[in-house]
C-alpha cells in the first residue's frame, strides 16, 4: 500500500514554518511510559515463572514464601518418575503430531476459505473456530462416547484427532489474518511475469504467508503440549499426557515436582521453538 | 479486494475437503451425540429405554442459579478479554515495531514462555503468588503493609488474573502479526503532516489494527468463557462458571444430559457473538470478512 | 474386527457400529492392545496409595496370577465408565469411595455384592465392611474428624461444634460438597449435631451457611498440604491424612470428636460385564489378605477391614483395629443422600457461592 506524501513546495514550508508541536522532550515521555508500560507488562507476564522456578527448587513439599533453600530434589523425583517421564515423552509426540496435521489441515482450509469463493464462507469460518467455544470438557466426553460407539477404545490416533481439532481453528485464523492483508498484486505480477498458477503459489503466496502459518503452528504445538480437558478423557492407564499426571498429581502432592516438570517443559518447548525458528525461519516474521 | 468476476468455488475451494471430514467425524458426530444426549432421559448408547425430554433446558430456566452462573461466565470472560487487549496491545504493537531481530526473539520468547509453562503449573503458580500463605500476602505482610492476609484468591478478581496471564500472550500473537503489517509509512506521513504521536497512532494505526483486535478478542473470550482449570484453582469452588458446573454435573451428579444441555447453551451463545464479532468486523473494515 | 453386541435391542447402535466399525474398526484393529497375559483393569488412587502399588502390590499380584494390572489413576472414574457399554466396561474392578459406589450400583455399573464364595476373606471382616450400607465391599477406612495445627495455641479440641468458633474464622478448611464425600459425610454430620439426625437437610443448611467464611477444595490431598502450610488451622479431615506425615515432625494433630467419627470407606465392587471376573474377583480377596492390608495400611494410615491384621504398635495406637473402636465409626445412608443429591448440590453451591 503506497501513500505518498504530498511533495508541494507549500507543504513543505508550512511544516518548516510551523512550530514543532510535539516538542522534543514530550516525544521523550511518551517514549519513556511506552516502555515502562512494556516493562511492568513483561514483569507480569514472567513473574510467575519465576515463581515456578523458585518453588521448583525449594526443598519444602508445599506452598511457602520464602523459599528456606536450594535443592534439586524435585527435579530428581521428576526425573525418577516413570509416570511423569513417559507423560514427558507422550506429550510431545502427541503434539508433534498433532501440529503436523493441524498445520496442513488448517492452512489448506485457510486457502479455501479465502480464495475458493465457498458459499456461506463466513458461517464455515465460525463453525472451524467453535471447537474453541464449546467447554472442552465435553468435546472430551463427547469424543471418548463416540469412540466407545464405534468401538474403538482408547487409541492415541484418538487423542491425536480431538487434538487437532481443538487446535485446528488456530491454524486457520493465524492464516486466514495473513491472507486477508494479503496483496494479490504480487500474485499478478508473478503471473503477469510468465509463472503458472503452481508455481506461482509455491513461489510467492506460500512463502509470503508463512509466517501466519507458523504462527499458528506454533500456537498448535503449544496448545497440544497443553491442551488438559480433551485429554482428561482420551488418555488411557499407561498412556497419559503430562497435564494430566500433573493435574492427578496435584491432588495427593501439592509441592516442587511439579514446578520441575514446569521448567523442564519450559525448556524443552523453547528448544523446540527455537527450532522451529532456525529451520523454517521465525524471521521472516518482518512486515511484509 | 473482491474480483468482479465470478463467485462460483474454484479448484481451491476443494482444500476445505479435508478438514471438513476432519470436523465431521471428530466433531458434528460426537456434538450431535452430546446435542442428542441433552435431550434424552439417560445415554442411549447404554441406556435401553430412553425418552425424549426437555427437562434439562427446562431445569435451567426454572432456576434463577443457572442464569446466575451463565452471566457470570459471560462477566468474567468480558472483563478478561477487555484487560488482556489493554495489556496485550502495547507488548504487540512494541513487538511488532521492534527494529532488532534479537529483540524481537527475546520478546516472542518472554511472550511464548507463559503459554510453554502449562495450564495446570502456571495456574498453580497464581494460586502461590495470591494465596494466604504466598508470595504477595507474605510480602505486604512481613513490610507491615498490611495486617491481615488479602483475600485475592476466591475471587473473581483472582480469577480474572489467572485467565489474563494465561490469554495475554494468544491476544500479543494475534496483533504483533496484523500491526506488523500496517506499513509503517502511514504513520510516519500522518506526522508529517503535522500529527503528535499519539494522535497518529489513535487515527492511523489504532483504526487499521481493528481487525487483529477484534480477532485476538474474540479468541481470548472465547477461550475464557471454556476456561475450566483456571477457574478451579484459583476461585476455589465458591466461583461458579459454566465449565465447572459442566465438570460438576458430569464427574459428580453423572447427569450427562444435563451437562450436554448446559454446553450447548455454552456453545450456542458464543456462536451467536462470533457471529456478532464477524458483522462488526465487516462493518468496521468496510469490506467483507473474506471475498 | 467385529466384536459380538450384546443385545438386540438397540438397532441405531447396531447400524452405526455396523457402517462405522467396517471403515474405523479395520484401522482400529492393529491398536487395540492384545496382551499376552490377561489384564485386570483397576482402578486407584494416586500419590502413597498410587507409588505403593506401582512399586509392590501390583507388581506382586502380576506375578502370582499371571496377569497384567492395568491401573487408571485419572479421575474421574466414573463418567468414562458410565460411558462404556455395558457389555465391555472400561474397568473390571472399580475402587473409590462409598458414596460413588452407590451412584455406580443404582447405575447398574457394579454388582452389588461381593460372592463369598469366590472372595473367602470377606468371611475375615469387621461387620461395617459388608453392612447394609456397603455395596461390594470396604477393604479399609477412615476416620472423619477434625485436623488441627497444634502451634496456634487452639488448646485441647473436642467436639464438632468448635469448628464454627468465630476464633477460626480465615483458617477454616472444609471440601466442596458436591464433588467430595467427607463433605458429604460431614453434612449430614451437621444434621445430627444440630438436628434429628442425617436425614435433616434443613439443619444441615443452616448450619452450613454458619460456617463461613470457609476455604473449601475439592480434594483431601489439598487440604492435607493447605493444612501443613498453615494455610488452614482447623479443618475436617480423615485421620489418614494427618498421620501419614508421622515422623516428620509436623504441627498438627487429628481429633476424634465426641459426637463421633465418620467412615471414609475404601470399596472394591466388580462390573457386571466384565471378562474376568475370576481374575476380579482373586483381587478383591487379595486385597483383603493380612500381609497386603498390612503394608497398605501402613504405608498410608488406613485402618484395614480384615479383622485378622496386626498392625505394628504405632499403628495399632492410632487406627481402628479394634471391634469396639470400629464400631463407633458412623456409616452413612448413601442410598438416601444420592437419591437427593442433585437437590443437594444446588442448595450448597449456593451457599458456598462467594
Amino acid at each position: 500500500m503506497q501513500t505518498t506524501a504530498s511533495h508541494s513546495p507549500s507543504l513543505a514550508a508550512a511544516r518548516q514554518a510551523a512550530p514543532a508541536r510535539t516538542a522534543g522532550s514530550v516525544r521523550h515521555y511518551g517514549r519513556y511510559l511506552y516502555l515502562a508500560v512494556n516493562i511492568a507488562i513483561l514483569i507480569f507476564l514472567l513473574a510467575p515463572i519465576a515463581i515456578v522456578v523458585v518453588f521448583a527448587l525449594n526443598p519444602t513439599p508445599f506452598i511457602q514464601f520464602p523459599p528456606v533453600g536450594v535443592s534439586l530434589r524435585w527435579f530428581e523425583k521428576f526425573f525418577a518418575s516413570r509416570d511423569f517421564m513417559h507423560a514427558l515423552g507422550f506429550s510431545l509426540e502427541v503434539a508433534v503430531l498433532t501440529t503436523i496435521a493441524a498445520t496442513i489441515l488448517g492452512a489448506s482450509a485457510a486457502l479455501a476459505l479465502a480464495r475458493g469463493n465457498l458459499p456461506g464462507a463466513r458461517l464455515i469460518v465460525a463453525t472451524m473456530l467453535s471447537p474453541l467455544m464449546l467447554p472442552a470438557i465435553l468435546t472430551g466426553l463427547a469424543l471418548f462416547q463416540t469412540y466407545v460407539l464405534l468401538d474403538v477404545g482408547r487409541p492415541t490416533w484418538g487423542l491425536v484427532a480431538g487434538h487437532t481439532l481443538v487446535t485446528l481453528p488456530y491454524v486457520v485464523r493465524t492464516t486466514l489474518a495473513v491472507l486477508h492483508n494479503f496483496d494479490t498484486r504480487l500474485e499478478e505480477a508473478a503471473q503477469n511475469l510468465g509463472a503458472s498458477p503452481l508455481r506461482t503459489f509455491f513461489e510467492v503466496t506460500l512463502p509470503l504467508i508463512k509466517p501466519g502459518v507458523l504462527a499458528g503452528a506454533i500456537f498448535a504445538f503449544i496448545v497440544s503440549f497443553d491442551q488438559f480437558p480433551v485429554s482428561l478423557f482420551l488418555v488411557s492407564p499407561g498412556n497419559e499426557t503430562l497435564p494430566v499426571t500433573l493435574f492427578n498429581y496435584l491432588k495427593f502432592d501439592l509441592d516442587g515436582t511439579i514446578g520441575a516438570a514446569s521448567v523442564v517443559s519450559i525448556v524443552l518447548a523453547f528448544v523446540v521453538v527455537i527450532g522451529l525458528d532456525r529451520t523454517v525461519g521465525l524471521r521472516s516474521y518482518v512486515k511484509l | 479486494m473482491s474480483s468482479a468476476a465470478t463467485t462460483r468455488p474454484n479448484g481451491l475451494a476443494l482444500f476445505i475437503l479435508p478438514s471438513a471430514l476432519l470436523f465431521a467425524l471428530f466433531f458434528f458426530l460426537p456434538i450431535g451425540l452430546m446435542a442428542l444426549m441433552s435431550v434424552l432421559t439417560g445415554n442411549p448408547v447404554v441406556a435401553p429405554k430412553v425418552a425424549f425430554t426437555t427437562r434439562h433446558y427446562a431445569r435451567m430456566i426454572d432456576d434463577p442459579f443457572y442464569l446466575e452462573v451463565i452471566w457470570t461466565t459471560i462477566r468474567i470472560g468480558l472483563v478478561t478479554t477487555l484487560v488482556a487487549l489493554a495489556i496485550g496491545y502495547p507488548l504487540a504493537h512494541w513487538m511488532a515495531r521492534i527494529k532488532s531481530r534479537t529483540g524481537h526473539a527475546l520478546l516472542l520468547m518472554a511472550v511464548l514462555a507463559p503459554m510453554l509453562t502449562g495450564i495446570v503449573v502456571r495456574t498453580f503458580a497464581w494460586m502461590t503468588l495470591l494465596s494466604d500463605k504466598g508470595v504477595v500476602n507474605q510480602t505486604l505482610m512481613s513490610l507491615g503493609v498490611i495486617g491481615q492476609p488479602l483475600k485475592l484468591m476466591y475471587t473473581e478478581t483472582g480469577i480474572v488474573v489467572g485467565l489474563v496471564h494465561i490469554y495475554v500472550p494468544f491476544m500479543v500473537l494475534t496483533l504483533t502479526g496484523v500491526i506488523g503489517r500496517i506499513d509503517e509509512r502511514l504513520e510516519q506521513a500522518a506526522e508529517n503532516l503535522g500529527a503528535s504521536p499519539l494522535r497518529a497512532f489513535l487515527e492511523v494505526t489504532l483504526p487499521l489494527s481493528l481487525p487483529g483486535i477484534l480477532a485476538g478478542s474474540l479468541l481470548v473470550f472465547a477461550l475464557a468463557i471454556s476456561a475450566y482449570v483456571t477457574p478451579i484453582l484459583l476461585g476455589g469452588f465458591q466461583i461458579m462458571t459454566l465449565p465447572i458446573l459442566i465438570y460438576q454435573q458430569i464427574s459428580a451428579n453423572f447427569n450427562v444430559g444435563f451437562a450436554a444441555a448446559l454446553g450447548i447453551v455454552l456453545l450456542m451463545l458464543s456462536l451467536g457473538l462470533v457471529v456478532a464479532y464477524n458483522r462488526a468486523l465487516g462493518l468496521v473494515s468496510g469490506q467483507r470478512e473474506l471475498q | 474386527m467385529m466384536k459380538a453386541l450384546g443385545s438386540s435391542r438397540l438397532s441405531r447402535r447396531r447400524f452405526l457400529t455396523a457402517s462405522a466399525s467396517l471403515g474405523i474398526g479395520t484401522i482400529a484393529a492393529p491398536y487395540v492392545a492384545r496382551a499376552d497375559d490377561p489384564t485386570l483393569r483397576i482402578t486407584g488412587w494416586g500419590g502413597k496409595w498410587g507409588e505403593i502399588m506401582k512399586a509392590e502390590i501390583g507388581p506382586a499380584f502380576e506375578s502370582e496370577f499371571k496377569c497384567k494390572l492395568q491401573i487408571d489413576s485419572a479421575f474421574p472414574y466414573l463418567p468414562k465408565l458410565q460411558a462404556s457399554s455395558r457389555s465391555a466396561p472400561i474397568y473390571d474392578v472399580l475402587h473409590t469411595n462409598s458414596n460413588e459406589q452407590w451412584a455406580a450400583a443404582e447405575m447398574g455399573l457394579v454388582e452389588p455384592k461381593i460372592d463369598p464364595k469366590l472372595v473367602p476373606n470377606l468371611a475375615d471382616v469387621y461387620p461395617y465392611a459388608v453392612s447394609d450400607k456397603i455395596v461390594g465391599v470396604s477393604i479399609f477406612t477412615s476416620a472423619i474428624g477434625l485436623g488441627l495445627r497444634t502451634d496456634k495455641g487452639y488448646g485441647s479440641i473436642t467436639s464438632w461444634k468448635e469448628l464454627w468458633d468465630a476464633k477460626y474464622n480465615g483458617v477454616r478448611g472444609g471440601y466442596v460438597i458436591p464433588v467430595n464425600s467427607l463433605g458429604q459425610a460431614f453434612l449430614m454430620m451437621c444434621g445430627t449435631l444440630f438436628g434429628k439426625g442425617q436425614t435433616d437437610l434443613d439443619a444441615a443448611y443452616t448450619a452450613l451457611e454458619k460456617l463461613k467464611p470457609i476455604k473449601i477444595v475439592d480434594f483431601t490431598g489439598a487440604m492435607e498440604k493447605m493444612l501443613l502450610s498453615g494455610e488452614v488451622g482447623l479443618c475436617v479431615i480423615h485421620d489418614s491424612g494427618i498421620y501419614r506425615y508421622d515422623g516428620q515432625n509436623q504441627p498438627t494433630d487429628f481429633v476424634s470428636p465426641s459426637e463421633g467419627v465418620l467412615s471414609l470407606e475404601q470399596v472394591l465392587t466388580i462390573t457386571p460385564g466384565s471378562k474376568m471376573k475370576e481374575l476380579a474377583n482373586a483381587y478383591v480377596n487379595y486385597m483383603l489378605r493380612p500381609e497386603v492390608q498390612k503394608r497398605l495400611a501402613e504405608t498410608v494410615w488406613y485402618s484395614p477391614a480384615n479383622k485378622k491384621v496386626k498392625l505394628d504398635a504405632k499403628y495399632d495406637a492410632k487406627l481402628l483395629t479394634t471391634p469396639e473402636k470400629v464400631s463407633k465409626l458412623i456409616q452413612v445412608d448413601w442410598k438416601w443422600y444420592n437419591e437427593r443429591k442433585d437437590e443437594i448440590d444446588q442448595r450448597v453451591n449456593r451457599i458456598f457461592r462467594a
